[in-house]
């Protein structure tokens, strides 16, 4: 009992771990970007600098470290440059990256998930439209990117209601109740998007997304079980997990073809779903002890059958 | 505006040829050593030289490029222009690019995008009322099937740009496209200038490398994309096997039989093999300065794509 306890630990660490790890490997950490952070610069003070020597000069500099994605954009460690410039705003190219897909957000509802909306998002960092050419021609890196945010935010969502819960300002959920929030929440997040959110799907089912997909889905999963106070160290870790992943799965199908307002019918759906989880958690104790029940009696037939065929006797 | 270009090009030019003059009178080496094929030369030689290749084959170029490439030089075309996947707007400057291949394919996917887009906002505008729609036809300009996007052709061979013009003109491409004579070690354009940079088969005829991926990475705007398709090392032993056979021995004679010009052929199979390898060409784009490069190969290592951004 100890060793499985011990043995779902570390299957939730390395859980963990691994979530990091896609994270990581998702954006690599480069070398330090100056014309991007150029730009950045110019909206404040305009100049135009000879880019092309200083570049140079930063290609021996040790390449900057791996920004982790929660970590806002300070200072970096500070070059002077030509004419004795100094601190400039230095990123990643991972942060680009960030900050274009987080521009190009506003122009999905137009575009669509796609490399168009993209290069609009581009565009409205200062940069050339051939930005877009950095991430994929289907727009997988800005669902990608969308789920995260989401999931980050719901996280955070969460995180805050735990605390005031935990300061007694606010008095703790039916585990039902808080289920039910917290997927309510995190659906609501597509609304301004709903529209094109069917694309969405369909590229994140596509072979070479699932990975990603898949493991954004279990980590979010995770976490709402985390907070809803889930400690089972048993089989149950693993049926909870899938039965809420049904549940979220399809009230999203479900949210697609919504068109009530206010999206009732899909909040309905939701609490029936939950409902019906909740229940057969009973359900599976019922028939397990009408299972004993059941055992028990056919034994005492069995027997009864043996004494009346006289076979029990002692000779 | 062109021809403003144009002037600004050839002051240079002419100011340039003393100084190589001036040195070779002074009895010095008339610039490094360098490479012509097998063959070694002086810079100046060089480019001389591939001036003169080149002047002699403009007429033939095309027919020469499919009878050597079994017509696939198209098809790695295609995936060039494919990968750069242009939205209608860009501004593609195409060196090198003499008899026009990439412009035009250019054009034409800009084309289809621009109709698909055209059509979206169409089926868009049934839900809208008369007063939106009347807004709309006022701020949009649909009669730009290009939307805006251009590309200016820029070789330093007048031949080929000759022969390009008149392709454009029997192949009726005349919107959004411009033809400049420059070099690529020094061009004739501004500071942060166009969307895409491609060179296509050319950056092997280019005497100094370093030279013209520091001029590319002057002219791109910031966030601006470098493309470079060019005959690279094949690592596949069988292939290069099979490779060089047919380059050394299939190549030069179909030079002779169809454009009458073995040399040029020949040069043009020895400058492939001069030509640095991927990995080299990579770490060449990266001192430019560029970021995020990355090469493609096509066809084991025939042709190689290499990207980079100007981030």
């Amino acid at each position: 009992m100890a060793a499985a306890g011990g043995l779902r630990r570390a299957g939730w660490r390395l859980w963990r771990a691994r979530r990091a790890v896609v994270r990581c490997q998702q954006y690599p950490p480069l070398r330090a970007l100056q014309a991007s952070a150029a730009l950045r610069a110019a909206s404040d003070e305009h100049k135009k600098e000879p880019w092309a020597s200083s570049s140079q000069q930063h290609f021996e500099s040790p390449p900057a470290g791996h920004q982790p994605e929660e970590k806002p954009q300070g200072p970096h460690p500070s070059y002077t440059g030509q004419g004795g410039q100094e601190s400039e705003d230095y990123e990643s190219e991972e942060q680009l990256q960030h900050r274009i897909l987080t521009a190009a957000l506003e122009f999905v509802p137009e575009h669509g998930w796609t490399a168009e909306a993209i290069a609009e998002g581009a565009k409205t960092l200062g940069l050339s439209v051939a930005a877009a050419g950095l991430f994929h021609s289907d727009g997988s890196e800005l669902i990608l990117h969308f789920v995260s945010d989401c999931n980050t935010k719901l996280t955070e969502l969460l995180k805050k209601e735990q605390k005031l819960v935990q300061l007694g300002e606010a008095e703790k959920k039916p585990i039902d109740e808080f289920l039910r929030d917290a997927v309510e929440a995190r659906l609501r997040m597509l609304i301004p998007y709903i529209e094109k959110w069917p694309q969405a799907l369909s590229v994140l089912l596509l072979p070479r997304n699932i990975p990603s997909s898949l493991s954004l889905l279990t980590s979010m999963i995770d976490d709402i079980w985390h907070y809803a106070g889930d400690q089972s160290t048993d089989f149950n870790w693993y049926t909870r997990r899938a039965v809420l992943t049904a549940i979220y799965n399809t009230t999203e199908l479900v949210m697609m073809q919504d068109s009530s307002p206010g999206f009732e019918d899909t909040w309905r759906f939701l609490e029936n779903r939950v409902a019906d989880a909740m229940a057969m958690s009973n359900t599976a104790t019922q028939v397990q002890s009408t299972g004993e029940a059941v055992v028990q009696g056919l034994m005492g037939a069995a027997v009864t059958i043996k004494n009346l065929a006289g076979l029990n006797q002692r000779r | 505006m062109a021809a403003l270009r144009l002037w600004r090009w050839r002051c240079r030019a002419l100011l340039s040829r003393p100084a190589g003059a001036l040195r070779a009178r002074r009895g010095l080496a008339a610039g490094p050593e360098m490479h012509f094929g097998f063959q070694t030369v002086t810079e100046e030689e060089r480019r001389e030289k591939i001036y003169q290749v080149f002047e002699n084959v403009a007429k033939k170029y095309d027919v020469m490029n499919d009878s050597m490439t079994l017509g696939i030089h198209r098809v790695w075309k295609d995936i060039l222009v494919h990968k750069m996947n242009p939205c209608p707007g860009t501004l593609l400057l195409d060196v090198a690019g003499g008899t026009g291949d990439i412009a035009f394919r250019f054009i034409n996917y800009v084309r289809s995008v621009r109709q698909r887009q055209l059509q979206r906002k169409l089926r868009h505008h049934q839900n809208l009322s008369w007063q939106e729609i009347f807004e709309s036809y006022q701020n949009d300009k649909f009669n730009n099937s290009l939307g805006d996007s251009q590309v200016v052709v820029c070789d330093i061979n007048r031949e080929m740009l000759k022969v390009g013009k008149q392709k454009a003109q029997h192949l009726g491409y005349s919107e959004g496209l411009s033809w400049v004579l420059g070099n690529a070690e020094e061009l004739p354009f501004d500071d942060d200038k166009f969307d895409v940079y491609t060179i296509a088969f050319g950056i092997r005829n280019v005497t100094r490398i370093d030279l013209a991926l520091q001029e590319a990475y002057r002219v791109l705007k910031p966030g601006g994309r470098f493309l470079c398709l060019e005959f690279s090392h094949v690592s596949n032993p069988l292939v290069s096997r099979l490779y060089d056979l047919y380059s050394f021995q299939v190549i030069p004679v179909l030079g002779e039989v169809i454009a009458g010009d073995w040399r040029s052929y020949q040069y043009l199979v020895e400058s492939i093999r001069q030509f640095p390898p991927q990995e080299e060409l990579k770490a060449m784009i990266e001192d430019a300065g560029f970021f995020k490069v990355d090469y493609e190969n096509l066809n084991f290592g025939i042709v190689a794509i290499h990207s980079g951004f100007k981030l």
